[in-house]
């Protein structure tokens, strides 16, 4: 019965919000730029028949998903480096502490002059952005690994490679996940300025057409999609990493967030 | 001596390194110097407009506007993890919000935001807060779950009222989250006002960067860039020495 009364409730707040939101709405007591639930859901059919929704949502996924691939690769492969080798370490570690605090999105003009308006500007800053979160989670999940677990494979004999494959990286997983997430954040941040900034495809194209032609059930339309999108790739990231770390997670309070 | 100065080297050649590199690129010719003007160039940009307290100014706009959000949200994120910790009932009714909110990309809002607060300072540090508020109130929540239940108890035991255990064990048993939570946030809030102020503002270091970067002037970016990256520096670290105060039994 406890567990019921949980549930019920987890759902007043959200259910309270929209409810009000909707009467206020049609009643005309809230500002025009605060278009109501149902005509956002119309505004969304709309766009879904004639079709502009699907071309802006495969232009913001191709985008975001080719950058974050970039993005996180890199990351994994010079952080693991940077973790195993010092001098990797070394040679990054000052540079990436000083560009870390820099938001990505400060070197969006120079992107889009190199590489133009188009798919390919957006997705260099977004591996670019992407870069930083898992290159620090993979290199401190590198040195972090318990050194005992490493000296008694070692002891053993196994070969540097397999104590890297198969006792460094299982090791450093957990953390390295946590950087990819953030890394998934970044990229979805980056990828809105990217479109209001400089697009002519993409959600965020929807998001200011509606604020052009003050089609404001538009504007929203565009960011429940982009908000929508953005919960669901942190949803697969997080059963990929359920299912790589698969025994891992257990006694963390991961479940929740998760 | 000798040891430490190799250590040093070894540690920090590779800023020097990339900036001769840099320097080598721009004046062969191999890349367009108009958009990567040599470090020179960049630095003389830099001692220009802050010695003509050009950036100085947009800076301060930035930064004020970033600490404010980020205040905002530490006031009143940290009562409220700790509220939803604490109780069944505010646990239940805001967890939703917290734990699906989290993962979802909030900047989207911000053209709503524009809309109610106006496009000036207190929609940025309105959005601010909002950003800040996520990270600042899920990693304390977890902290303040994560507080020992014995610590309470033996506290109780010993004839500790509700706010003598609240101040004297919990607060500090979950000083360490805390400061995690502000440590995510601090850095989000430079991220978001830098950029919503790209977005559309005629003040702040956002605004710098675009209006100079519309007007071919890539060494006035980058030194902008540059001054936020030492503001980014400064912050955390002001953060960290904070944290060292205020949790001096775990050391550094």
């Amino acid at each position: 019965m406890r567990i019921k009364a949980a549930s019920l409730q987890h759902w007043i707040v959200p259910i309270a919000v929209l409810a009000a939101w909707e009467i206020f709405g049609r009643a005309g007591m809230l500002p025009r730029y605060l278009s109501f639930p149902s005509a956002i859901l119309a505004a969304l059919w709309e766009i879904t028949l004639t079709g502009e929704l699907f071309t802006a949502l495969a232009a913001s996924l191709y985008r975001v998903s080719i950058g974050f691939v970039l993005g996180t690769a890199a990351g994994i492969v010079v952080g693991l480096g940077a973790g195993m080798l010092p001098g990797v370490r070394h040679f990054f570690d000052p540079l990436v502490s000083f560009l870390y605090s820099i938001p990505k999105v400060a070197f969006l003009p120079v992107f889009l002059l190199l590489f133009g308006l188009g798919h390919a500007s957006k997705i260099a800053i977004i591996a670019f952005s992407g870069f930083f979160p898992v290159f620090i989670a993979a290199r401190h999940a590198v040195l972090s690994v318990d050194r005992l677990l490493i000296w008694t494979a070692r002891n053993m004999g196994t070969p540097g490679r397999t104590v890297f494959l198969r006792v460094v990286v299982p090791a450093a997983a957990p953390q390295l996940f946590a950087g990819v997430r953030i890394g998934l954040a970044h990229a979805f941040v980056v990828l809105f300025a990217a479109e209001l900034i400089g697009s002519k495809a993409g959600l965020g194209t929807i998001i200011s057409y509606g604020e052009e032609w003050v089609r404001f059930d538009l504007m929203f339309a565009g960011i429940v999609c982009f908000a929508v999108l953005g919960f669901v790739s942190d949803r697969i990231l997080l059963a990929v990493r359920a299912r790589v770390l698969k025994g891992q997670m257990l006694g963390t309070e991961e479940r929740v967030t998760g | 001596m000798i040891a430490q100065t190799r250590e040093l080297i070894a540690r920090w050649y590779s800023i020097p390194l990339l900036i001769a590199l840099w320097q080598l690129a721009v004046s062969s010719g191999l890349v367009e110097s108009r958009l990567l003007p040599g470090p020179g160039r960049v630095w003389d940009a830099l001692v220009t407009e802050v010695g003509n307290g050009v950036l100085v100014y947009h800076a301060g706009v930035t930064l004020s506007r970033a600490l404010a959000g980020f205040l905002l949200a530490a006031l009143l994120g940290v009562p409220f993890a700790m509220a939803m910790a604490r109780s069944r009932l505010v646990r239940n009714l805001f967890e939703p919000i917290f734990f699906f909110g989290y993962p979802m990309p909030k900047i989207a809002l911000f053209p709503v935001f524009t809309y109610i607060f106006g496009i000036g300072t207190p929609s940025k540090i309105a959005f601010t807060f909002l950003e800040c508020l996520y990270p600042i109130v899920v990693t304390c929540y977890f902290g303040f779950r994560a507080v020992a239940t014995r610590l309470i108890w033996s506290a109780e035991n010993f004839g500790a009222g509700r706010a003598t255990v609240l101040r004297r064990v919990i607060v500090p048993a979950a000083m360490p989250s805390i400061f995690a939570g502000l440590r995510i946030a601090l850095p989000v809030a430079i991220i978001v006002v830098v950029i919503t102020e790209m977005i559309g503002d005629s003040i702040g270091l956002g605004y710098y960067i675009t209006i100079w970067s519309t007007r071919f002037t890539f060494a006035n970016v980058y030194a902008a860039i540059i001054v936020i990256g030492i503001c980014g520096l400064a912050l955390d670290q002001a953060l960290l020495l904070l944290r060292r105060r205020a949790i001096y039994w775990q050391g550094a």
